[in-house]
């Protein structure tokens, strides 16, 4: 599937913000309405904490053609990571938002997160 | 193969899951508000993730974070642990359709103008600043100077944007805003015009009747009217100008009287 949008980043806290706001175009881009797009906002932000805590270094978000919008975001680089508490409270937030979350693992790892997301 | 660590943080976690049922167990047999207060407040804290999680979407965290709240206490009452499920799986996606569903109904709400909404935020925010600043709480009257706008728009501000139960009493009233508030479609209105429009068509002759019927009574276009009544569109269109303008004068004259 031919991407549309892609953003590789360090997985630092800061950076968050502005990773949402990109998200955020990419959404106004393809037609989302208001909900959905704030609704992809919070699953691209859960998926990089998700991602973080497991001590990945860099994250890879792509967006690809199509409707309705999927999203992939990867982990790459090996660092240091301690899975929070709250891994719990996001994955389930993942699933009450979209439905339809599907992750892969690596060397028994989290590894990446895709989902879709607006109308069909 | 496991690490220590990774056994310890295994085991711990068993247990916590186990604590965790052991007191939803309890709580489901004897129904203790006790336990329900105890159980609402070690999980409290998901309210308070997930509200946040919705911060910056017009809504103020404080009113998220109340109504993540009231969700978390419903689910309370609906988990049963014997399914299997971790109280903090169950209760996200509660937690999180409540907070939806709030987005969905508040869109639905009266809005307030554009205007009193900006001043009644520059209110309270004043109304802060000059505690602050005077060591009490300051009168509309300081406000309202501090914001060169009159006294009455700081009182309507203050009055202005809360929402209030339909079931709330007002004194010592039994009567509550959902009994004092008007239908939509007031019966007395409808009672008196019913009575108005009636007198008014009894000067009508048959023919005229069964044309006002078919216009207002059934909503027939003219072209169906005319069909009904097996004349023309156009003879439809020269009474039906005929009689409004018949019943115009009468009610008028009603009126007067």
């Amino acid at each position: 599937m031919k991407s549309i949008f892609e953003i590789s980043f360090p997985l630092k806290s800061e950076l968050m913000t502005t990773v949402r706001l990109a998200a955020g175009g990419v959404c106004a881009m393809k037609g989302l309405d208001i909900d959905a797009a704030e609704d992809c906002k919070v699953c691209i932000t859960e998926s990089l904490l998700l991602l973080k805590h497991r001590g990945y270094l860099t994250a890879n978000i792509f967006f690809y053609e199509g409707e309705p919008l999927s999203v992939r975001i990867v982990g790459e680089g090996e660092g240091d990571g301690t899975p929070s508490p709250e891994d719990d409270i996001s994955l389930a937030l993942l699933s009450a938002l979209l439905g339809d979350v599907e992750t892969t693992e690596r060397d028994g790892k989290l590894h990446s997160i895709s989902f879709e997301i607006g109308l069909k | 193969m496991m690490t220590e660590t990774e056994l310890q943080s295994q085991t711990a976690g068993e247990s916590a899951e186990t604590e965790e049922q052991e007191l939803f167990r309890r709580y489901r047999e004897t129904g203790s508000r006790e336990l329900r207060n105890k159980i609402a407040e070690k999980y409290l804290h998901i309210a308070a993730i997930l509200a946040k999680k919705f911060v910056g979407r017009g809504v103020e965290y404080d009113d998220l974070y109340q109504v993540a709240s009231l969700a978390l206490l419903k689910g309370i009452d609906r988990f049963d642990e014997r399914k299997g499920l971790k109280f903090s799986t169950f209760i996200t996606p509660t937690i999180t359709g409540e907070i939806k569903n709030y987005f969905r109904d508040r869109s639905r709400l009266v809005h307030l103008p554009r205007r009193i909404s900006e001043l009644r935020a520059s209110v309270r925010r004043t109304a802060e600043e000059l505690s602050a600043e005077l060591g009490k709480k300051p009168t509309a009257a300081e406000i309202a100077e501090r914001l060169g706008v009159s006294e009455e728009e700081v009182l309507y501000c203050a009055e202005a944007g809360g929402v209030v139960s339909l079931d709330r009493t007002e004194g010592d009233s039994d009567m509550s805003f959902y009994d004092i508030l008007p239908a939509e479609n007031d019966v007395f209105d409808r009672i008196e015009t019913h009575d108005v429009v009636s007198s008014a068509l009894k000067g009508l002759d048959e023919r005229e009747k069964k044309l006002v019927e078919c216009r207002f009574g059934e909503e027939l276009s003219q072209a169906e009217t005319a069909r009904r009544m097996g004349v023309s569109q156009m003879y439809v269109s020269r009474m039906e100008r005929k009689i409004l303008e018949k019943l115009r004068e009468r009610l008028k004259k009603s009126m007067a009287e």
